[in-house]
């Protein structure tokens, strides 16, 4: 069990390093040209020059800025709504249909509307980062909240537990499982339309830094961009998945 | 394990009915499940309910407990009409695996009771501590339900429901699902608690020597809608014992009679 860990993490480390060799050999070998691909030496060095004149930094912190404050926002709007409208079947049948319209619509065709309702700003950026990350939170806080045992409900009753009690003692911990994977592909989704509105609308943050690299064919701080932008997503997701181990112990445990 | 040794279920005290069926019948989904019940069980009194499968034990002990409220008849606690659930009526349910909260350990789930009557914190782990002693779990208090054998996990459903100091204790095929060894422990286990609670017992299963050797009385319901059909006096001596009561020719008279019973509605 704990060799096959090891074996696992031996050999995705050697899979990343021959990728970065991979990327080095054809780099040096100029088998494309270094204005558009730098090896990874080159995408180091900008890397490091950038946090030295902390250029990097900031855009790094506008983009976890977006990030955390529209992962937030969903977060609290999509787990109360979730919690509202899975906690009640009528609520459920009311609801349903439109989730079901609204759900399968690209938030790439609601930026516009958001850009015509804000302008290019960071309210902007912010409804659109809310609006897609809401869904897999939503959808997973809702079936969640559904999925609560019954009989937990009736235990509940018989001990005349108060609403509110019912809701922080039984529903939301059943739901927790449900909600914390939601929590962590809403993570994933949230960096990518920072990304994306920063672009549009030319917010600091790294988006915008690769914008701007691109543009002036510096290819070096391009790439800076894009790794970091890759740290960003496996930390977070990361992260989240410790949170929901440390948090989920009680359903890892016995047979 | 619980020390003491088998006690007796308390001696009936004289007086008024604690839990009152009057006429009740039930309807759902357009069906009549029960039909036309009335009972009177004692405070103290340990009243065992038998029956073929779906004929309405289930049920039955679901409105005692306030949790379904009867199509016309009324079922009252101690006088008052039973509109919801009570705090001290506890329940036991046959699925302990879902009726515990997998999500606190043993203790937590004590604990919960323990909460809801507004007990303070700084006294609920004492509280726990004794609780998990009284049932037979004094080592697992910070296990989780997945990490306990099915025996264990009812054993804390019992314990969560002693917590709430009920006047009546409703158990439905508690020990269904556990093996033989685990139930006849447990069946003695029971008794003692009972005894040291003072509290009432309504029992359903659908093992007809369970119902023999735990009870003060049993009654069989007849199916289709559930009704009904016998009732038993149960004079054996207590402390009841698994081996000599077992023996008794009355315990094997009182169980000949509710095969017979069993058999016929049936048929
Ligand atoms: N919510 C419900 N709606 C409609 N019918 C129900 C409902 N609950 C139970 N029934 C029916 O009522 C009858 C009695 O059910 P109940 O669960 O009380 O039986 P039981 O005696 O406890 O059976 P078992 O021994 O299998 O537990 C069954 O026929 C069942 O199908
Ligand atoms: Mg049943």
């Amino acid at each position: 069990m704990n060799r096959s860990v090891l074996y696992w993490r031996a050999a995705s480390f050697a899979v990343a390093a021959g990728f970065i060799g991979l990327w080095q050999f054809i780099a040096d070998q100029r088998l494309v040209s270094p204005v558009f691909l730098p090896g990874p030496d080159r995408a180091w060095a900008s890397l490091v020059r950038g946090f030295a004149s902390g250029d990097l930094l900031d855009k790094l912190l506008g983009t976890l800025e977006h990030m955390a404050y529209g992962w937030f926002v969903a977060s609290i709007a999509g787990i109360a709504l979730g919690a509202m409208i899975g906690s009640s079947r009528t609520m459920r049948s009311y609801v349903a249909p439109s989730l079901e319209f609204l759900r399968p619509l690209p938030v790439s065709a609601v930026i516009p509307v958001a850009i015509a309702m804000f302008g290019l700003t960071q309210t902007m950026a912010l409804f659109v980062i809310a609006f897609g990350a809401i869904w897999p939170m939503l959808l997973a806080t809702i079936h969640g909240f559904a999925a609560v045992e019954p009989r937990l409900y009736e235990v509940a009753r018989s001990l005349h537990m108060s609403r509110l009690a019912v809701i922080f003692k039984i529903a939301l911990p059943s739901a927790s499982p449900d909600i914390l994977a939601g929590m962590r592909l809403s993570v994933t989704v949230a960096l990518i339309l920072s990304v994306v509105c920063e672009i549009l609308a030319g917010l600091d943050g790294l988006g915008h830094w690769v914008l701007l690299s691109a543009r002036s064919f510096r290819s070096a701080d391009l790439f800076a961009g894009v790794m970091l932008l890759g740290v960003i997503g496996y930390l977070t997701a990361l992260a989240m998945s410790l949170v929901e181990k440390r948090l989920l112990k009680w359903r890892s445990s016995g047979h | 394990m619980i020390a003491a040794v088998n006690q007796g279920a308390n001696s009936l005290r004289p007086g008024r009915a604690q839990i009152v069926f009057s006429g009740v019948t039930l309807n759902l989904g357009g069906k009549a499940i029960l039909e036309g019940i009335s009972l009177d069980v004692k405070p103290g009194e340990f009243l065992c309910i038998i029956g073929a499968s779906g004929c309405g034990k289930t049920t039955a002990l679901r409105l005692a407990a306030g949790l379904y409220q009867p199509t016309s008849g009324t079922v009252a606690f101690d006088g008052q009409a039973m509109l919801a659930p009570r705090r001290d009526i506890a329940i036991v349910f046959q699925d302990y695996g879902k009726a515990l909260l997998p999500w606190r350990t043993a203790a937590g789930n004590v604990s919960l009771a323990l909460e809801a009557s507004g007990m303070a914190a700084s006294q609920r782990a004492t509280r726990i501590d004794e609780l998990l002693k009284k049932v037979g779990l004094p080592n697992h208090a910070g296990k989780y339900p997945a990490e306990m054998s099915g025996g264990m996990q009812q054993r804390l459903q019992i314990a969560r429901c002693l917590a709430q100091e009920p006047k009546a204790l409703l158990m439905d095929e508690p020990f269904g699902a556990l093996d033989a060894m685990t139930r006849q422990g447990l069946q003695d286990e029971v008794l003692s608690l009972v005894h040291a609670s003072d509290a009432t017992v309504v029992f359903v299963t659908h093992d007809l020597e369970e119902a023999i050797y735990l009870g003060d009385r049993v009654i069989g319901l007849l199916p289709h809608p559930g009704r009904i059909g016998i009732e038993l006096q149960i004079d054996l001596p207590r402390p009841r014992d698994q081996l000599t009561t077992r023996e008794n020719p009355e315990f094997l008279r009182l169980r000949r009679e509710l095969f017979d019973f069993i058999k016929a509605s049936e048929a």
